[in-house]
C-alpha cells in the first residue's frame, strides 16, 4: 500500500459515494471529495454550515466541534439541502486527523446518505400508528358488541321482543364494522387479482344503498339514489365496486355524523355516464367538509382525522382497488359544506377466457 | 328521588348500553351525541355525573370538559371519562375516573356508587 501516491489517494476518497469534509475549528471546509463537490458544490472558502444550509440554531451540538474537544468519534442524524434544493437525510460521523505528534489538526466528515433507510423507517412508523388505530376502533366497536349483547339478555329475561331486536341491530350493526375493518386489511396486504365480470353497476348501487339505508335514517341523514337507467352493463370486480361505494358511503355518514352546524343532512348516490364508455359512480354529502390543510393527505397511506373511530384504511383501499381498474377517485370539497366523491371506472371489455 | 347521570357519546350504541345500563341499576338518565349539545343540556338541566367520551368528532369533549370545569355553576358535578383511547385523560386535568372502552361495567358502576350513592 506504501506504494499509493497522493493522486491515488484523492482518488480512491473521490469514489467513495459518501459526502467527506476535512474541516478546521472554525468548521471551515480544507477539502471536500468528488461526492460531496457535486452536490455541494466547490468548497474554497465556505464552513459547513453555508454548505448544508443550516441556521446556527439547528447544530447545537456539532459532532466536529465535539471530535476537537475529545479526539472520539461522534455521530448525528440531520438533513442536509443540496445545491438543487433536495433534501437528503444523513448520518454523519466525525473522526479526527492527527499530525505525527498527535495533534488534532482536522476533523474528517464523513455524511452517508440514508434517506431510503428513513422513508422505510416512516411506514414503519405509519404501519404502528395503523395498527394502534385500529385496535382502538376495535375497541370502540367491541363496547358497541358489548351492549348489543347486554340489551338482547335483557330484552329475553324481560321477554320484550322489541328489545331482544333492537339490541340485535346493535350486534348486527357493529359486527359489520368489524368485518369491514377485516375486509379492507385483506385488501391492503395482498395483491390481488380483480375478478373482472359483466355486471349491473346500478344493481350494486341499488344494493349499497338499500344495506345503508336503515343506518343514515338511524342517524337522521336523507340518503338519496340517482341512477342512470340507461348505464345497463360493465365489465368490472363486483367485489372491488362494493368495497368502493361502501367505505365511500361510510365516510359520507362520518362526516354528516361529524358535522354538528346543519340540522339537515342529506347523502346522495349516483351512477353517471363519463367519456369514452367510462362509469362514474359519486357519493355527495353536505357533511363537515374537508379543511384545506388536510385536502392533500386524504388519501395519504393510513392517514385519518377520525380520531380512534377510524383506520386510515378505507380510502386506501378505495384507490387500491381503483389503480387496478385503470380508474381513478377525486373529491371535491368545501370546509363545512360538504365534500363529493367521484370514483371513474373506464370502460372495459370482457377478458377472452384463455384456452 | 333517583339521582340524574347524563352519557355523553356519539356512538347511539354506547348510548342506548349505559343509559340502559344505569336505568337498570336505579339511575335516571340523559343523552346527548357530542360536547355541545351535552354544555346546552346542562344549562338547563341539573345531571348529578356525566360519563363522557371525550374521543368524539370536533373533539367537542375535550372541549366540553374544559367547559364544565370553568363554569362556576357546573364545576362540581363529578365526570367520568370513558374512552377508547388510553392515555387520553391526559387533555383534561381531574375525571373521577378513566375507563378504557369497552368498560367493565361493574367497575363503572362501583364508582358511580362511590361518586353520587
Amino acid at each position: 500500500m506504501s506504494t499509493l501516491r497522493n493522486e491515488d489517494f484523492k482518488r480512491l476518497l473521490d469514489s467513495i459515494p459518501c459526502y467527506i469534509t476535512l474541516q478546521d475549528k472554525d468548521l471551515k471546509i480544507l477539502w471536500s471529495n468528488e461526492f460531496h463537490r457535486r452536490d455541494f458544490g466547490e468548497p474554497e472558502g465556505y464552513t459547513c454550515r453555508d454548505f448544508y444550509n443550516i441556521d446556527s440554531s439547528k447544530c447545537e451540538i456539532c459532532p466536529v466541534h465535539n471530535t476537537f474537544l475529545d479526539g472520539n468519534i461522534h455521530s448525528k442524524e440531520m438533513t442536509l439541502i443540496t445545491k438543487k434544493g433536495k433534501r437528503i437525510n444523513v448520518i454523519i460521523y466525525s473522526s479526527p486527523l492527527r499530525d505525527e505528534n498527535g495533534i488534532i489538526e482536522g476533523v474528517l466528515e464523513t455524511a452517508v446518505n440514508i434517506s431510503p433507510v428513513k422513508e422505510i423507517q416512516k411506514q414503519l412508523i405509519m404501519l404502528g400508528q395503523t395498527v394502534a388505530g385500529m385496535a382502538h376502533s376495535i375497541k370502540n366497536i367491541m363496547m358497541g358488541l358489548d351492549g348489543g349483547i347486554y340489551i338482547v339478555n335483557r330484552g329475553l329475561e324481560d321477554k320484550n321482543q322489541k328489545e331482544v331486536r333492537e339490541g340485535w341491530e346493535i350486534v348486527l350493526l357493529n359486527f359489520e364494522k368489524i368485518s369491514q375493518i377485516v375486509k379492507d386489511i385483506l385488501y391492503c396486504s395482498k395483491e390481488r387479482e380483480p375478478n373482472f365480470a359483466v355486471v349491473s353497476p346500478n344493481k350494486i348501487v341499488s344494493d349499497i344503498y338499500h344495506l345503508f339505508k336503515d343506518t343514515a335514517a338511524r342517524y337522521a341523514i336523507e340518503f338519496k339514489l340517482e341512477l342512470d337507467e340507461t348505464i345497463e352493463s360493465a365489465v368490472l370486480d363486483p367485489d372491488g365496486l362494493t368495497n368502493v361505494l361502501s367505505n365511500l358511503v361510510s365516510n359520507a355518514m362520518d362526516a354528516c355524523k361529524m358535522d354538528i352546524m346543519k340540522d339537515k343532512h342529506l347523502i346522495e348516490l349516483r351512477t353517471k355516464k363519463g367519456v369514452d364508455g367510462a362509469i362514474v359512480f359519486e357519493v355527495a354529502d353536505n357533511g363537515v367538509g374537508i379543511d384545506k390543510e388536510l385536502k392533500d393527505q386524504v388519501f395519504e397511506e393510513f392517514f385519518s382525522s377520525k380520531g380512534d373511530k377510524g383506520t386510515g384504511l378505507g380510502l386506501m383501499v378505495v384507490q387500491k382497488i381503483m389503480r387496478e381498474h385503470g380508474g381513478r377517485v377525486t373529491f371535491r370539497s368545501r370546509p363545512r359544506q360538504g365534500t363529493t366523491f367521484v370514483a371513474t371506472f373506464p370502460k372495459r371489455e370482457m377478458p377472452q377466457p384463455a384456452e | 328521588m333517583p339521582k340524574k347521570i347524563l352519557v355523553v357519546d356519539d356512538d347511539p350504541s354506547v348510548v342506548k348500553y349505559l343509559t340502559a345500563f344505569l336505568e337498570d341499576s336505579g339511575y335516571e338518565t340523559i343523552t346527548a351525541s357530542n360536547g355541545e349539545e351535552a354544555f346546552e343540556i346542562l344549562k338547563s338541566e341539573r345531571a348529578d355525573l356525566v360519563t363522557l367520551d371525550l374521543q368524539m368528532p370536533n373533539e367537542t369533549g375535550t372541549r366540553f370538559y374544559r367547559n364544565v370545569t370553568k363554569d362556576k355553576n357546573l364545576k362540581d358535578i363529578p365526570i367520568i371519562v370513558i374512552s377508547g383511547l388510553a392515555g387520553r385523560h391526559l387533555a383534561v386535568t381531574k375525571p373521577v375516573a378513566v375507563f378504557d372502552k369497552p368498560v367493565d361495567r361493574n367497575a363503572l358502576l362501583k364508582v358511580v356508587r362511590e361518586t353520587i350513592g
